[in-house]
């Protein structure tokens, strides 16, 4: 993976994130503690003050590089949960990705991660919900990878709509918690909008 | 008061005491943490009972003390089994009297 | 300081970690370390990974470290906390399931002891049950 196909993603993220923390903001205001937006926002202009010398590493060391940052820096519930993600799709990259076999056999430990630390399954109202169907998308052989990983979030994020909260201070509103969307999974839709299109040449 | 003063060994009738508790909150979270430290203190096994309660319980156990819910002017008893039970009879005793130090 | 398992207090808020703290010392004394942390990195209510392991770090010794924490994201954060120092901790540091204040007060009195670190948990943990 070239640096600047890394630069590239970086930067899509960062300027995905923080065009939209006001809506995560409100997301989380709705079911939450309403920080979502303000933690990610800092998180991830975290990362963009190292763009430089994240994106100067292998893949697997920047992603865990990344991650580090969004753990030290976030303070929320979500610092370690992205970070963990991060860190272990960095841990399992000891070669640059360079397939789509890649890619999903490192998002798969990824997805463990956040699992193990948020003690979750996808079901349950959180950034899961995005992220598990994303991984069943292009864990398989697929024409379209990039389509199929988007309209995975995309489905994923709106079935968290319906859903109950158990985890995370959602769940403190029990029944109230349906009906709105949850910030996490939107977050994590918002981050694979951003490294699809970027990898498909659209943005 | 303390009714024996000998060493007692697990087989043998235990140590006993009684003091009453005098705050007027009674045994509240404060007192009973000092009681379960002091108890603690000694290696043998101390139990006490509530007046109005037919229980002995684990006085080094500070879940089980602060649930007795001692009121003010319960008598406690106290009992204790193994090395060094009199004196910590005697010393369970004395900090109830001396109304948990204020 | 070593003979006795040390509390740790982790809370959103670095007043309500500070007064837990306060809480133990006065009730339960001296003897049993503790340390305590609030607040995200830039201050505001959340907690902040690094400055949970400088925490855990102040008390650490060979008994270990009974760690409380208030709502979600302390939890996590400490989770993540203590996995990523494994390497420089003597004891054993364990995230005990009870309510902040009352397991804090539960534990140190336990911890004074000088009870292991799985009963100065079971003891914090009792309290809820």
């Amino acid at each position: 993976m070239a640096p600047e196909l890394m630069r590239a993603i970086c930067d899509e993220v960062v300027t995905r994130i923080l065009a939209n923390a006001d809506e995560l903001t409100d997301l989380d205001q709705a079911i939450g503690d309403g920080d979502h937006g303000i933690n990610m926002k800092r998180g991830f202009e975290a990362i963009a003050a190292q763009a430089e010398e994240i994106c100067g590493l292998p893949p697997g060391a920047a992603l865990q590089k990344a991650g580090m940052t969004l753990v030290m820096k976030i303070g929320g519930a979500s610092g370690p949960l992205y970070g963990s993600m991060f860190i272990a799709m960095g841990k399992a990259m000891t070669a640059p990705p360079d397939s789509q076999e890649d890619l999903a056999a490192s998002l798969a430990e990824g997805v463990e991660a956040v699992k193990k630390r948020g003690k979750s399954q996808a079901g349950e109202k959180t950034m899961l919900d995005v992220m598990v169907p994303v991984l069943a998308a292009i864990d398989q052989p697929t024409d379209d990878p990039l389509n199929a990983a988007r309209q995975a979030a995309d489905r994923g994020l709106e079935a968290t709509k319906d859903m109950l909260a158990t985890k995370g201070r959602a769940s403190f509103l029990g029944e109230r918690s349906i009906g709105h969307l949850d910030p996490g999974a939107r977050s994590s839709a918002l981050l694979v909008h951003a490294v699809c299109d970027v990898l498909e040449g659209r943005a | 008061m303390t009714d024996a003063a000998q060493e007692t060994s697990p087989e043998t009738a235990p140590v006993t005491g009684e003091a009453v508790v005098r705050d007027p909150t009674g045994l509240h979270a404060r007192p009973a943490v000092k009681l379960t430290k002091l108890a603690k203190g000694f290696d043998a096994t101390i139990e006490i009972r509530d007046e109005r309660n037919d229980r002995w319980i684990n006085a080094k156990s500070p879940n089980a003390v602060m649930k007795l819910r001692v009121a003010s002017g319960d008598s406690l008893s106290i009992r204790a089994r193994g090395a060094g039970a009199g004196p910590a009879v005697a010393a369970m005793v004395a900090l109830i009297e001396r109304n948990f130090d204020g | 300081m070593s003979e006795h398992v040390a509390i740790v207090i982790v809370s959103h808020s670095p007043d309500v970690a500070k007064g837990a703290a306060d809480m133990v010392r006065q009730m339960v004394g001296s003897e049993v370390s503790v340390a305590w942390c609030g607040g995200d990195p830039t201050g505001q209510l959340g907690t902040d990974v690094a400055a949970i392991q400088a925490a855990i770090r102040s008390v650490n010794g060979p008994m270990g470290v009974a760690v409380l924490v208030d709502l979600g994201g302390a939890e996590t954060n400490s989770e993540m906390a203590i996995e990523m120092m494994a390497d420089e901790l003597q004891g054993g540091v364990v995230i005990c399931n009870a309510p902040i204040v009352e397991g804090a007060v539960m534990a140190a009195t336990e911890a004074a002891g000088g009870a292991a670190l799985d009963a100065v948990r079971a003891t914090a943990e009792e309290f809820l049950s």
